[in-house]
């Protein structure tokens, strides 16, 4: 072979495969797939420019007495009890001279305030601009998108999402396992973060302590005038105490008896039943309604989206993912405290804690029994439904 | 001396260098552990089996383009090397410089040059080119009764999606709403409309071998089919914020006859939670074939 032939053979040969390579099949070309839209609402929150810095320091509500307490306790050099806390003042900024006693804080970072319009004393927690600029990147970062830029929870990425993002200018809650119709401490809403809510797009956030400090504290100041962190009559709530499981050393004990509570206590009015409707009617006195075996939705909602109250299924233990039931003790909680605005009511207080633990064994045992396999959760609700 | 036996006159030489024992020993050392590792590797990092029907296309693919690109990393290598050690400075002999530019020299290269392409880029073309058309551009046909319909809807960060449900037909209240996690039949060809809400976003299935971005404000497409029943993992392979390395869900993929329960099921449930007053939660499109 010549040099000359073998060069041309190569050259043709590469020719050749790049004709055949380059033939492209028809649809590629059809300009309808390129540019067919999908039709999405306008969007209220476009961000536009983005500005993070705060330039003011600004006020929230602070938690009461019992918080200042075992504050107190670790810090004895900066937390006091004064008998002249606060001072009334009158409408001319006055002073009255007369005094109610309170914490003070050395570093003049909590103070005991009186409100001359609403006639009430409170305590209010100052944040450093410095804090807030940080907590407000954080939060464009990594929040914004669902969130909103300005916390009303309607960000590019929220539109038809359900469940919604939470609007921080709501300061509802439902998850925090704070007793519902009150606001979550800092380490509450710090838990919840930290925890993510399973099967939404709320994730466990990893980011650092100081990062997850900042966001919370500017998560607050979120709160419009005279709602939520800004509502002098507000009352901020550590997470529920429902004392130690009992069930602890023997869940399926617990769940052996949670199977009686939820049943007894009409769980499967809005959630599932689990139990034959004989056995239902033992326990409950009468029988579940018919399609006991299905949940059934709750349409009084607080929660709104752009004005409209959603609903949200109450979720069937079996099938859905729950959005913090990741253990017995986070399902007891969240039972005790209720789940303000969606309808599912308080528990602590108008049953022991006992049963409040014993139904958090059952719905967690429920959830791996029967939760993501589609086949055996089958043959179990066929059990009931016949 | 003829062209060809000019052309491979190194290597003899780079053989007859690996006679001397002090190069052998330590070179059979190297290809031994690197071979022994490239297998560790793949299996503790590299790629799982692939599970859809056009699955292994990409595997020999991608196990010809590293074979060559090994190949001849390793001529290069010897190219590189035999002269640098059979021509370096001895006593009583200096190195020179040598710029190449002899004819012999150029058409040495040219020739080269055009083996390179031929043997890499256009082989590699050819087969991806027929790959494609035989796989991933090889759609199930608009009315095949089989074909599972999925409509994904991106956002930062996570991925929506949509089945039809038992009637058929998207945007009615049966339709089967999940968030990072789709639920599929096995032996049956899923076809996929892909969009976003916000920002560029890549779906991304490593176990079927296929990934697509899904852009706001167009529709694209793909379609697999899965011949495996289990769960896979399903990424984000587009930079899409800072959240982007959580945007990860499962696919699980069901034999035929569960499917259909599940279907039935989560149907059921679907138009149990449905509020018909709730707009902003509509989100369907007119599917795109
Ligand atoms: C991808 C969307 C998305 C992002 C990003 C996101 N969230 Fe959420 N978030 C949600 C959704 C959806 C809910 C409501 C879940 C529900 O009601 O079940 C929620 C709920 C919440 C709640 C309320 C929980 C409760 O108990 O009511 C808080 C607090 C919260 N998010 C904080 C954050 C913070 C802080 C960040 C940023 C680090 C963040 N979220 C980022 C989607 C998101
Ligand atoms: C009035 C209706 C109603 C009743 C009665 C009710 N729930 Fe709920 N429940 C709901 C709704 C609605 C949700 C979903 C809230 C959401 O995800 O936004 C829910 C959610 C839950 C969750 C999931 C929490 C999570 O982390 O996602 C648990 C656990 C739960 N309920 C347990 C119970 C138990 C136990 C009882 C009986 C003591 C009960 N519920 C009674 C309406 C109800």
């Amino acid at each position: 072979m010549t040099r000359q032939t073998l060069l041309s053979t190569c050259l043709l040969l590469s020719l050749a495969g790049l004709t055949q390579a380059t033939a492209w099949p028809a649809y590629q070309d059809d300009d309808e797939h390129a540019t067919a839209a999908v039709e999405h609402p306008p969007h209220t929150r476009a961000p536009g420019e983005i500005d993070v810095s705060i330039t003011a320091d600004d006020w929230v509500r602070a938690p009461g007495e019992d918080w200042f307490e075992t504050m107190a306790e670790q810090f004895p050099d900066r937390f006091s009890y004064s008998e002249e806390a606060a001072e009334y003042t009158d409408e001319d900024g006055v002073g009255e001279g007369d005094f109610e006693g309170g914490w003070i804080d050395a570093k003049g970072e909590y103070v005991f305030r009186y409100d001359i319009e609403e006639d009430e004393f409170a305590y209010w927690q100052k944040i450093s601009a410095k804090r807030l600029t940080s907590g407000r990147t954080l939060f464009v970062q990594y929040c914004a998108s669902c969130h909103g830029f300005t916390g009303d929870g309607y960000g590019r990425s929220a539109q038809h999402l359900r469940p919604p993002p939470r609007s921080f200018h709501q300061s509802n809650f439902k998850f925090t396992h704070v007793i519902a119709g009150n606001l979550p401490s800092d380490d509450a809403l710090t838990e919840l973060i930290l925890n993510g809510l399973d099967g939404t797009p709320m994730y466990p956030w990893a980011l650092q302590d100081n990062q997850v400090r900042d966001i919370v504290q500017y998560i607050k100041t979120l709160s419009p005038p005279e709602r939520g962190w800004r509502d002098v009559y507000a009352e901020i709530a550590d997470v529920v105490d429902i004392g130690e499981d009992p069930f602890a050393n023997d869940p399926a004990a617990g769940a052996e008896r949670g199977a009686e509570v939820y049943h007894l206590r009409g769980c499967y009015n809005c959630h599932p039943g689990y139990l034959s409707p004989d056995e239902i009617a033992g326990i409950a006195g009468n029988p579940p309604r018919d399609d006991f075996t299905y949940p059934k939705i709750v349409p009084d909602s607080g929660y709104e989206v752009l004005g409209y109250a959603v609903s949200i299924l109450p979720p069937d233990f079996t099938w859905h993912t729950i959005r913090r039931g990741k253990t017995a003790s986070d399902i007891a909680h969240t039972v005790a405290a209720g789940i303000g605005g969606a309808g599912m009511p308080q528990w602590k207080g108008s049953i022991s804690d006992e049963e409040i633990w014993a139904m958090g064994h059952y719905v967690r045992s429920l959830i791996d029994d029967y939760h993501g396999q589609p086949a055996k959760r089958a043959a179990f609700m066929a059990t009931l439904r016949n | 001396m003829s062209p060809l036996s000019r052309l491979f006159s190194p290597f003899v030489s780079a053989v007859a260098a690996c006679r001397a024992r002090w190069l052998a020993t330590p070179a059979a050392l190297l290809l031994f552990s690197a071979a022994v590792s490239a297998q560790e590797v793949t299996k503790r990092w590299g790629p799982t089996e692939p599970v859809s029907t056009y699955g292994h296309r990409f595997d020999s693919l991608f196990n010809l383009i590293t074979l060559l690109i090994s190949v001849s990393f390793f001529i290069v290598l010897i190219l590189l090397l035999v002269p640098v050690i059979r021509d370096r400075a001895k006593p009583g002999k200096r190195a020179s410089f040598d710029h190449g530019n002899s004819l012999h020299d150029k058409r040495f290269t040219a020739i080269v040059s055009v083996i390179v392409f031929i043997v890499l880029d256009a082989l590699v073309l050819v087969i991806a080119m027929r790959d494609l058309r035989e796989g991933f551009w090889n759609d199930p046909l608009p009315n095949d009764p089989e074909v599972v319909r999925v409509e994904v809807l991106g956002q930062q960060w996570s991925w929506n999606f949509r089945l039809a449900g038992t009637d058929g037909e998207f945007g009615t209240p049966d339709d089967i709403i999940t968030i990072n996690e789709l639920t599929i039949p096995v032996d049956r060809p899923i076809d996929m409309n892909l969009t976003s809400k916000d920002v560029i976003h890549s779906f991304f299935l490593p176990d079927m071998r296929v990934k697509r971005d899904a852009n706001p404000g167009a529709v694209n497409e793909m379609w697999f089919e899965s011949m495996a029943t289990g769960s896979f993992a399903i990424l984000c392979a587009e930079l899409c914020g800072f959240a982007h390395y959580q945007m990860h869900g499962e696919v699980h993929v069901l034999s035929e006859a569960d499917y259909d329960a599940w279907e039935a099921e989560a149907s059921r449930l679907a138009l149990l939670g449905y509020d018909e007053n709730d707009a902003e939660a509509q989100w369907a499109w007119a599917w795109q074939e």
